[in-house]
This record gives C-alpha cells, structure tokens and sequence, in this order.
C-alpha cells in the first residue's frame, strides 16, 4: 500500500513535468527581440525583402523550438534569426546614411549654384551701378562745359571759371550770379566724389604781388569754402593762391588782364 | 563452462559493437560560403571597427568550432554551426560598410556647412 502511494506521486510529478512548457533558450528570446526592433525601425520601409528573410528564419527557429526545445538545432536556428534581423537593421542603416550623402551632396550643389549667382548678380549690380554713375558724372561735366571752360591737362581735368563772374575788382567775396555758377560748378564735382580737387586762385598783374598773392588765396578760400558747404569733402578740397604768376593772357589790354583773373578747378585723375 | 565462454564471448562482441557504434569518423563539410563571407569582413576592415570585430571574431570561432564537429563526425551540427559563422562574418561585412556610410555622410554634412559659413562670412564683410 506505501508503494502504491510512491508510485500515485512519482506519476504525478511525471505528468506534471511532462505538461510544463519550457522556457525558450536565450538565443531565441535574442532572436525575438532583434526582429521586434528591426520591424519597429528603418528595416521595415528601407529592406522590407531582407526582414522577411529574418522573419522567416525565426518561423522556423519557433517551429524547432515547439519540437526541440533543448536541441542545438533550435538555438542554432534562434541565433541565425537574431543575426539577420540585426543584418537587416544594419543594412537599413546603410541605406538611411547613403540617403543623406546623396541629399547633402545635392544641398552642396544647390548652395553652390545659389552663391554663384548671388556673386553673379552682385557683379553685375555693381557694373550697372558704376556705368550709371560714369554716365551720371559724363553728363555733369558735359553740363559743366556749358558753364565754364573744361580742358583735360596733365595734371587732370581743369574748369577755369572767369574771375569777374565770381568776384567784384578787388574783392573776394562772391557775387550773387556766381553762386549759381558755382552751384553748378559743385553738383558737377559731387558726381564725381572723391576725387581730390585743387582750387587755384589767379590774379592780373596790376598791382603789387604781395596784394595779388593774397587776394588770389583769399578769393580760392572763399570758392573751397563755399564748395564744402554744397557738401564736397572737406579732405579733398585744398585751395592755392597763385596770385599774378601764371597768365594766361597778356596783361597788357583789358581783355588779357580779364582772362588772366580767373579761379582754376583742378579735378585730379585718380580716385581715392 | 563452456555455456558461460560462450555468453562471455557474445558479451565482448557486443560491447566491441556497441563501441564502435558509438564513435564516429570525421566528416566532410562545405566551409566555403563561411570562409569567403569571413574574408569579405576581413577585406571591409571588421577587424578594426568596433561594432563589428565582435561579429567577426565569433564567425572565426564557429568555424573552429564546426572543424570540431566534423572532426567528430557530427556533419549536421558542423554545418549548423557554420551556417552561424557565415551570419556573423556578413553582419560584420554590412556594420563595416554601415561605419563607412557614416563616415561618407558626415563627410558631406560637413561639407555643406563650411560652405554656408564660408558663404555667410564673405558676405558679413563685403
């Protein structure tokens, strides 16, 4: 009868042991794990071919393992699984990471492409800009001409404006028709800014030199100052009382002297 | 006595039996696809990338291990173990050339940038 009852529990525990499932091997949860974040990420939209070929080697790793849990070949086939579902992951990556050279090599293209032709149209703003401000001063001194005597010599371009339009005999403040004159005389100039200007001041030879001298310097301050009020740079401006020593008439007739009383405009050559 | 000889006798060839039933001769098997997958990893430079040495490393010991198994004669379990081999030496074959992807991108990127800043700095003193 004790025998009998050893043998009811040995059974039992038999059966009972015999119904437990067994708990997979650690390479097929390895398995189960990589194919579930390989089916979550990239792999899915990027290699779908390469993860069904792990899904498929995991089918088959799960089928082993409901007949041989414990078998080599059940672990075998789990780790084949693991190893394609990362191969999968792995490739996708490659494809995500090519995806973004090819987009940054394009983005390179577009940038270079966008910069050449900001450099283009700036250049080409520039020459439109430069040509419109050489007709604008090509037009000034045109004007200019019709003003007063312009000629180019080598010391630069020279506007000779008579002294008796400017200034009452013997005086050096500026008459009021001379202003006009000179208001021409600065617009002139102004399109051609920065450019640095020479202001001569000439007399005839009646007179004492001295007198001449001062006269001549007073009357090339009185024009510089009068040009730096219409907005000429004060920097660029220098005025130079030659007084009686350079005619360029004879003094002896009136007509001569006339032309010898003159203020100079030297406008230099090169730019600043 | 001579009934107990002879039980001894058939004991021996039985047991004679039994032992050579039960070591096996050395198999052949076909290494190639896992010997050329391995030299593929090695050819992408697995072995000095870190993500993928490991990958490698463990293809080279399951080759090992599956000369081991056919040396016993276990041809099905060789073969298992270099189907194995062959899975890790292309893992690492696709994560070296993943690394060089990356590097191939950054590169780009890189590039890209410099080339906007180099921009926006000419422009900022012009």
């Amino acid at each position: 009868m004790k025998h009998f009852k050893y043998f009811i529990v040995v059974a039992l525990v038999a059966i009972l042991a015999g119904c437990a499932t067994s708990l997979p091997p650690s390479e097929l949860v390895n398995a189960r794990l990589a194919f579930q974040q390989a089916n979550k990420g990239q792999a899915a939209v990027l290699v779908p071919a390469e993860l069904h070929k792990a899904k498929l080697a995991l089918d088959q790793a799960e089928n082993s393992f409901l007949q041989e849990p414990e078998s080599y070949r059940t672990k075998d086939l789990s780790y084949i699984a693991d190893r394609l579902a990362k191969t999968s992951e792995a490739e996708a990556v490659i494809i995500a990471q090519d995806a973004i050279t090819t987009k940054a090599n394009k983005d390179y293209e577009t940038t270079q492409a966008e910069i050449l032709k900001d450099k283009t149209d700036l250049l080409a703003d520039e020459q439109k800009a430069r040509m419109e401000a050489e007709t604008k001063a090509a037009k000034a001194l045109a004007d200019l001409a019709k003003l007063a005597a312009v000629k180019e010599e080598e010391r630069g371009l020279v506007i000779t404006l008579s002294g008796s339009v400017l200034f009452a005999s013997n005086k050096s403040q500026l008459l009021p028709a001379a202003q006009d004159r000179l208001n021409s005389v600065a617009d002139a100039l102004l399109e051609n800014n920065g450019r640095k200007i020479t202001i001569e001041g000439h007399t005839d030879s009646q007179g004492s030199t001295a007198y001449n001298q001062t006269l001549s310097q007073k009357r090339a301050d009185v024009v510089r100052s009068y040009l730096i009020s219409r907005g000429y740079p004060e920097n660029l401006i220098i005025a130079k009382g030659i007084g009686e020593d350079r005619p360029i008439a004879n003094n002896d007739n009136a007509e001569g002297r006339a032309n010898n009383r003159r203020v100079e405009i030297v406008i230099d050559r090169s730019n600043n | 006595m001579k009934r107990i000889n002879l039980a001894l006798l058939a004991g021996y060839v039985l047991l004679t039996v039994a032992i050579v039933g039960c070591g096996s001769s050395p198999v052949v098997v076909n290494k190639e696809a896992s010997t050329s997958a391995i030299r593929a990893a090695e050819e992408v430079g697995a072995a000095t990338n870190s993500n993928a040495s490991l990958y490698l490393q463990l293809a080279k010991e399951e080759l090992d291990k599956a000369d081991v198994f056919a040396a016993n004669g276990e041809k099905e379990r060789a073969e298992s173990m270099l189907t194995r081999a062959q899975t890790d030496a292309e893992l690492a074959v696709v994560l070296s050339r993943g690394e060089t992807e990356k590097a191939v991108a950054l590169k780009a990127l890189e590039k890209v940038k410099i080339l906007r800043q180099d921009n926006t700095s000419s422009k900022g003193s012009e």
